[in-house]
């Protein structure tokens, strides 16, 4: 009999949860392939670090952007190899719960659907990814107060107000911590002339990537393809210039927090002010992003104990209780 | 004769189905009520404290497997 497992199909990371166990798998979303034979060569951080280091006939990718599949096939055959890792089998069929952007649209919800099933799964209900966050952050989303959770991923950033185990308001924007790496790449590309890779950017961002000023601020030496001599380069970039070309994104993520905000009953913001609102996902790590929000929005913002988990944990939540929270899964509400 | 019959099995048809009618929209609501307690009590702290405990406690026996091969100078 298989157990039921509970998926945060993220456009960075997959987590998967399996019921009565715990959190079974967190590797990246990323797979590589044989370009001429279509074969899958590698999946998760054994495929990452192939990313912009393979020779032209391997192709290293992440099939899902801005939180939806871009490649039906190649996130099936992910979600497959996913699935047998952590025991799944043709005869072992379990009930799978998907946590998905709420921004999804209905032909982006059957793919991931069909995709889990076509992959192994008997049965496969989405939720929302706010929602599962919340409850993977502990928050006393069963209580009739305002609790509000910003949940930062690769490429989507979501903020939901939540009250007595439902959304109550919903901001939504398909720009996460994969856009500040972009906004890193080409500023790079465009100001100092070099071209870097997209791990490369990332490491930047977490070296020294901030969204307002922090105490520890270091330079970091950064190394490409000079873009007119076509040689290796080093050049020194300060966080300064990291915020100024994340910016854009930053903006943009917090101006929907704002517009979050805005859509809450009054009611409910007044708890805000004491309770706060709870950051969650791999880019509300970013350093001063908390500090920024709370700038902007005057709301204490704070950091979820499990950040990087919180959502995976709620979908697990949500697996171990199948039958008490189904009324949970994205459609089952009227 | 057989008029009367048809007239009374028609209103026994009739008070059992109205009665049944009642009895469901009367278990309808509640279901209602029954499922949103069932709800809102899975989602308790205490409800999550085991799904918590059981992640917390594999953490610690597995140790800390996060590693990210960031190395920017």
């Amino acid at each position: 009999m298989a157990r039921d497992l509970a998926i945060d199909l993220g456009t960075a990371n997959t987590l998967v949860y399996m019921k009565g166990r715990g959190i079974v798998l967190n590797e990246p979303s990323v797979i590589a392939l044989n370009r001429q034979t279509g074969e899958v060569l590698a999946t998760g951080r054994e495929a990452w670090q192939m990313i912009g280091r393979t020779p032209g006939y391997i192709v290293a990718v992440r099939p899902l952007r801005g939180g939806a599949i871009t490649d039906f096939e190649i996130t099936e055959r992910m979600i497959r190899l996913l699935l047998q890792r952590v025991g799944v089998s043709r005869f072992t069929r379990p009930k799978v719960v998907i946590c998905v952007p709420s921004a999804i649209t209905e032909v982006e919800r059957r793919a991931v659907t069909d995709a889990a099933r076509r992959a192994g799964a008997a049965d496969a209900n989405l939720i929302e990814q706010p929602m599962a966050a919340a409850i993977g952050a502990d928050l006393p989303i069963d209580e009739p107060v305002g609790n509000m959770v910003i949940d930062i991923g690769g490429g989507t950033s979501e903020t939901a107000v939540i009250s007595l185990g439902g959304i109550v308001a919903l901001e939504a924007v398909r720009v996460g911590s994969f856009d500040i790496d972009a906004a890193i790449q080409n500023y790079v590309r465009r100001e100092h002339g070099i071209a870097i890779g997209e791990r490369t950017a990332e490491e930047i961002k977490v070296a020294i990537g901030s969204a307002y000023p922090t105490l520890d601020e270091n330079q970091a030496e950064v190394r490409g393809r000079d873009l007119m001599t076509g040689l290796p380069k080093t050049v020194l970039l300060t966080p300064e210039e990291v915020r100024f070309a994340t910016e854009d994104v930053i903006s943009s993520i917090v101006a929907s927090v704002v517009r979050c905000l805005s859509k809450a009953p009054p009611e409910l913001s007044q708890d805000f002010l004491v309770r706060g609102m709870y950051l969650v996902g791999g880019g509300g790590l970013l350093r001063g992003l908390a500090e920024r929000i709370e700038r902007e929005t005057k709301v204490p913002v704070k950091m979820s104990n499990v950040p990087l988990e919180a959502v995976v944990l709620g979908a697990g939540h949500v697996i171990e209780h199948y039958e008490a929270l189904k009324n949970m899964f994205m459609g089952a509400r009227r | 004769m057989s008029t009367g019959i048809v007239i009374l099995i028609v209103a026994v048809i009739v008070v059992v189905a109205v009665g049944l009618g009642r009895r469901l929209r009367r278990r309808a609501a509640n279901d209602g009520v029954d499922s949103f307690r069932r709800q809102i009590d899975a989602l308790s702290p205490e409800a999550r404290k085991p799904t918590v405990d059981q992640v917390k406690s594999a953490e610690r026996s597995n140790g800390d497997e996060r590693a990210d091969g960031s190395d920017v100078a």
